[in-house]
């Protein structure tokens, strides 16, 4: 061992300058922006393509787009949807669902569904804070995904796009399935 | 008739193949496995050729043509899918699509069709067409079935089937071009046979069943192949449910003797079985007269006890047992080893005697075996077909198809002698097909069938070689008939001598000839009488040995004939085998290692009448309803109510059940496996398609469980054993397929009869009994089989209820003038027995002074009606009577309340 490298192990250890080393990390992140986040405080900003929670939705005037067609049960690769539809009594032909549920500790966010759907009634959320201590609520029912539909509109719609389903309804409709108008129920044409 | 006709090649698709002469392009190219798409093609109807889908190119022939259309020709060489065949496909489509709201999501044969189909396979996804789409509002044509006539694409299926098919004629077209529709012809209700087909044969949804609309979508459908249990005919359907959800039951083309067609009760029956009346617990009658619900333990212990005490101390001849013929052949088998060897006794009966034993006793005198001779392929290639007082289109629809099948596809000659006039509408009607139709006198088919064989034996038609070989039969026979006179017969049965010569010249002439018997000849009085003077025409015209020509008697119930053949009637061991007969005795006393018991057997208007006198102290009823499928006179109420214990063992709890002191709870054909022997002695396939609802269980565990508690076990693994254990008593049961050949008659029993055996009562056979006359101004009401029910069972099915929910009484409009009244009202029956009020509907094929009720909704007026019973094979017969018939009105029933007070 030559003298040389002898000289820099001494100095290094009276001028400590391994520690200065460590410290020069620390003083570097000290001007750094943070990387973490101080959730629940603090919430990251989530992309529009993000796969949450899925909600159902309506038109705009309200009425429901599901058409009660199982076709997101038939995509659903975990199986975890369940439709059961009917006829409109008061709207001849209109198929729509009467009871919808999603069991979502079985769902994989695959967002199959959402492709499969005809006319972008589902779609998925940036919602994600749905943890509970009863098991049970996480089986989505009808009404729970039209308030998550409703409470996360904006995003769901902002899912369609990033996915490119649905710029704006009118565009949509006309590329995406166009069902005939149903026809008011008149006594006549319930013979 | 293929292996007679000479064979062509050509060459499909780079294929080289051979098919018969006459075959059709598409259907060659199927056989080499290619599918040539198609709309308007059927392989059950005539080609159309209006969808243009089905182009091909054939060489040297410069234009595309319809395969549907084009038979194939010597060295034809046909390619399907080459670039311009497959762009005029696609331009085919493009113009469908145009039109077509694709609405698939929500359509209930989205993921089953054609259109659907071609459209990914040749995706047409731009359009040239920028027309509006067409809007035509849904309908309903009647209570069943629904219409979306955007998703129409007019190929016309569903109106050729109702024509050619079904010969009902309820569909047409309306409008031209693109707002063609299909519609039906007249008001607003559809009234049609009913039959599904429609529904069944449009390739796209614009037909659909109202029933499970929006409640599916194909890909989650199981499916299970069974038996209709509504009729003899044993169609085959396909029963479909999603999770235990019964949903659709249709059938497959090609499946079944009934090659994919079905009845209105096989297409939209079945919700009966999941009615939610159904006993699912066994029940057991507490002392206050209420019924507890007992675990399955409890009862089967009850019962054991009950009929070892009853059976210790009164003898094994104390007991009786009934069952219905929609049980399985292993079921019935099984009933009647029961009741022969843990009870007992022979005193066993089955609905068979409700009439088709009548049938069963007559063939099996005369052409020594119990089975037609004859199958429906016979029908198909027979040159005359006689139906006698069958009104077979409501009893029996398929064999009905088979029969218009022949009358209007191969020109086959019909005859019939039927109570019903010949009038078109949309409900087919088979006397409209016939070329001889003989309007016989309601009930009195006796009359009828006499000028019949009178007629083959005066007009020279006898064979030759049948007087040669049997000249004392034939003799006696003319001498017979020659003491009855025409006018006697015409005054009868209201026939004249020429009709009924030219009918018999048409039959007798014809090389094959086929002759179906019904209801009326089968349950009247004397109806093994009838049969068998139809055997001796069969016998004197020489059709009875010519292969092709046949009688067959129609069976109702589901398994009227594998009840008979189970041994599940009074007179006969499995078999169908006398009671003296020592080769069934011995192989029964090996198989069941016991001797068969000695006792006399009781038949079901016996057992009755033992259970009144007290001979009879229990009962074990399964299935059948005598309550109500007798009329009030016959003492049945009061007969169930002299027991000391009664059993019965039924889906639900009907009028019988209500009696019993202990009820178990059965399954449904469709809860459980098995077999039927269908009309033509088929033995078909029962499985089970859904689960027992509640704690029901098949028939057969009861039984065997029973056996076990009352330590004489008989006990069976799975169906199938029991199955094996017939045939080694039945030779060879059930080995007739679908390929195989009706029995032949038996030369042996034929010798015997036209030498010796015919002498018994050919005396009284061709005689004409003086029927009571009808009181003056008196209606002949008859019980009439509905087509759109079977039996009490079906009023509890939810699609047939409403097509007909109630019943009413049927009489022709000359009838309805006279008495003044119009559809709709309200008239009073009245007769010795009682009275019941009932509402009118017309239905101008009802003959005059008849009066038609359907027999399914008795209830109201059971009480006109009373009870013969057949001397010699105890049939009952009841469903006629005379009433008078008035009008009624809020004030009649105002003075009638008033007189009350
Ligand atoms: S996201 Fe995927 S797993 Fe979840 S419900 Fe949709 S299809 Fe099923
Ligand atoms: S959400 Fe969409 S795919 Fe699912 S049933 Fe409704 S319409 Fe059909
Ligand atoms: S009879 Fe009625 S159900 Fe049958 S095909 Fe015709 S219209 Fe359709
Ligand atoms: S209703 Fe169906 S079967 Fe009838 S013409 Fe239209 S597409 Fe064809
Ligand atoms: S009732 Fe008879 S004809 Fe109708 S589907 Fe059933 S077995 Fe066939
Ligand atoms: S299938 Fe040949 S033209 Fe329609």
């Amino acid at each position: 061992m030559d003298t040389q490298k002898q000289t820099t192990r001494l100095l290094d250890a009276v001028l400590f300058r391994e520690i200065w080393k460590a410290m020069k990390v620390t003083f570097k992140h000290m001007f750094h922006r943070p990387m973490t986040f101080q959730y629940p405080r603090e919430k990251r900003t989530i992309p529009d393509a993000h796969r949450g929670a899925l909600g159902l939705l309506r038109y705009d005037n309200g009425q429901e787009r599901c058409v009660g067609c199982d076709l997101c049960e038939a995509a659903c690769p975990s199986r975890c949807i369940k439709v059961i539809s009917e006829e409109d009594k008061s709207l001849p032909l209109q198929r729509y669902a009467t009871e919808f549920y999603i069991d979502i500790t079985k769902c994989v966010f695959c967002g199959y569904c959402v492709e499969a759907c005809p006319v972008n009634a589902l779609a998925m959320t940036k919602m994600y804070e749905y943890s509970t201590h009863d098991k049970r609520t996480l089986l989505f029912d009808k009404e729970r995904l039209y308030e998550i539909g409703e409470q996360h509109l904006e995003d769901a719609k902002k899912y369609l796009y990033a996915h490119n389903q649905e710029h704006d309804d009118e565009e949509s409709r006309a590329y995406r399935y166009h069902f005939p108008q149903p026809i008011e129920k008149t006594e006549a044409s319930d013979s | 008739m293929s292996n007679t006709s000479t064979m062509v090649t050509l060459t499909i698709d780079g294929i080289r193949t051979e098919v018969p002469e006459g075959t059709l392009v598409i259907e060659a190219a199927r056989q080499v496995g290619i599918m040539v798409p198609h709309f308007c093609y059927h392989p059950k109807l005539e080609p159309d050729a209006n969808c243009r889908m089905c182009l091909v190119e054939i060489e040297k022939i410069p234009k595309l043509q319809t395969s549907c259309s084009t038979r194939v020709a010597e060295g034809m060489v046909v390619r399907s899918s080459v670039p311009h065949v497959e762009s005029a496909r696609k331009s085919v489509l493009e113009l469908l699509l145009g039109n077509h709201p694709l609405d698939c999501p929500v359509c209930d044969q989205g993921g089953r069709c054609d259109l659907q189909d071609f459209s990914h396979e040749y995706t047409p996804t731009v359009s040239r067409f920028k027309e509006l789409k067409r809007v035509f509002p849904k309908q309903y044509l009647g209570p069943v079935i629904e219409t979306q006539m955007n998703r129409c694409v007019s190929c016309m299926r569903c109106v050729r089937y109702c024509d050619e098919v079904m010969d009902a004629q309820a569909l047409a077209a309306e409008g031209r071009g693109t707002i063609t529709q299909i519609t039906h012809w007249a008001g607003n209700e559809l009234e049609c046979d009913m039959c599904g087909g429609c529904i069944q044969i449009c390739p796209v949804g614009a037909i659909t069943s109202r029933l499970s609309m929006y409640d599916y979508r194909p890909w989650m459908l199981k499916r299970t192949e069974t038996i209709c249990s509504y009729c003899g005919d044993g169609c085959q359907i396909t029963v479909q449910r999603k999770d235990d959800q019964l949903i659709e039951v249709n059938s497959a083309l090609g499946a079944g003797r009934n090659n994919g067609d079905l009845c209105v009760r096989g297409y939209f029956g079945y919700h009966a079985a999941e009615h939610p009346d159904r006993v699912q617990q066994p029940l057991v009658r507490q002392a206050d007269g209420s019924f507890a619900e007992v675990t399955w333990e409890e009862a089967l212990d009850r019962v054991a006890r009950q009929f070892t005490r009853i059976k210790a101390t009164h003898g094994s001849d104390a007991i009786g047992g009934l069952i219905t013929t929609r049980c399985t052949n292993e079921d019935l088998y099984l009933f009647q080893k029961f009741m022969r060897v843990v009870i007992g006794t022979n005193q066993i009966d089955s609905g068979a005697r409700y009439g088709h034993i009548n049938g069963v006793r007559a063939l099996r005198r005369v052409q020594g075996t119990h089975r037609w001779t004859i199958r429906y392929e016979d029908l198909a290639q027979a040159d005359a077909i006689m139906l006698v007082g069958t009104n077979v289109n409501e009893s029996n629809p398929i064999t009905a198809l088979h029969v218009k099948q022949a009358v209007k596809r191969k020109g086959a000659q019909l005859v019939t002698l039927e109570s019903l006039l010949p009038v078109r509408s949309t409900v087919s009607n088979i006397t409209t097909l016939s070329k001889h139709h003989l309007e016989v006198k309601s009930g009195q088919f006796s009359a009828a069938i006499l000028g019949l064989v009178k007629a083959v034996v005066e007009s020279n038609l006898v064979q030759e070689d049948v007087a040669r070989e049997a000249p004392e039969f034939v003799q006696t026979i003319r001498t017979n008939v020659a003491k009855v006179s025409w006018d006697a017969i015409r005054e009868q049965s209201g026939l004249s001598q020429t009709d009924v010569e030219t009918a018999a010249r048409t039959y007798s002439q014809a090389e094959r000839a086929v002759v179906l018997v019904g209801r009326e000849v089968l349950r009247s009085l004397g109806g093994e009488g009838l049969v068998t003077n139809l055997m001796d025409l069969q016998i004197l015209t020489g059709h009875l040995r010519r292969s092709g020509s046949g009688l067959g008697c129609l069976a109702e119930g589901s398994n009227d004939q594998g009840a008979v053949e189970m041994g599940a009637v009074a007179e006969y061991f499995p078999g169908p085998a006398g009671l003296h007969d020592e080769e069934s005795q011995k192989t029964l006393t090996r198989t069941w290692g016991q001797a068969v018991p000695a006792g006399a057997p009781a038949t079901l208007p016996e057992v009755l009448t033992r259970a009144r006198t007290g001979d009879i102290k229990s009962l074990f009823i399964v299935g059948d309803n005598p309550v109500e499928s007798l009329p009030g006179d016959a003492g049945v109420t009061e007969a169930l109510d002299a027991l000391e214990f009664l059993v019965c063992q039924d889906l639900f709890l009907t009028e019988t059940a209500k009696r019993a002191h202990v009820v178990f709870p059965a399954c449904s054909a469709m809860e459980k496996d098995g077999t039927f022997t269908n009309t033509e002695g088929h033995v078909q396939s029962v499985r089970q398609a859904t689960e027992p609802l509640g704690e029901s269980r098949p028939d057969w565990e009861m039984f065997s469980a029973l056996s076990v508690l009352m330590d004489h076990p008989i006990e069976y693994n799975e169906v199938k054993e029991i199955f094996k254990e017939i045939r080694g008593v039945i030779p060879g049961y059930g080995l007739l397929g679908p390929a195989s050949t009706p029995p032949k008659v038996d030369e042996k029993t034929v010798a015997q009869y036209v030498t010796s055996g015919f002498k018994e009562d050919v005396d009284q056979r061709y005689t004409l009994d003086a029927s009571p006359a009808a009181p003056e101004g008196a209606l002949t009401l008859r019980l009439v089989q509905s087509l759109y029910h079977s039996g009490k069972y079906s009023t509890r099915a939810k699609g047939l209820m409403e097509i007909e929910g109630e019943g009413r009484l049927h009489v022709n409009a000359r009838e309805a003038g006279r008495l003044g009244i119009e559809e709709g009202q309200t008239v009073r029956l009245a007769n010795d027995g009682g009275q019941a009020t009932v509402s009118v509907k017309l239905n101008d094929r009802v003959p005059d002074a008849v009066a038609w009720f359907p027999e399914h909704f008795d209830e109201p007026v059971r009480a006109l009606f009373s009870l013969k019973v057949d001397p010699h094979t105890h049939v009952p017969v009841w469903k006629t009577a005379h009433v008078t018939v008035t009008k009624w009105s809020s004030t009649n029933r105002s003075i009638e309340e008033r007189s009350r007070v």
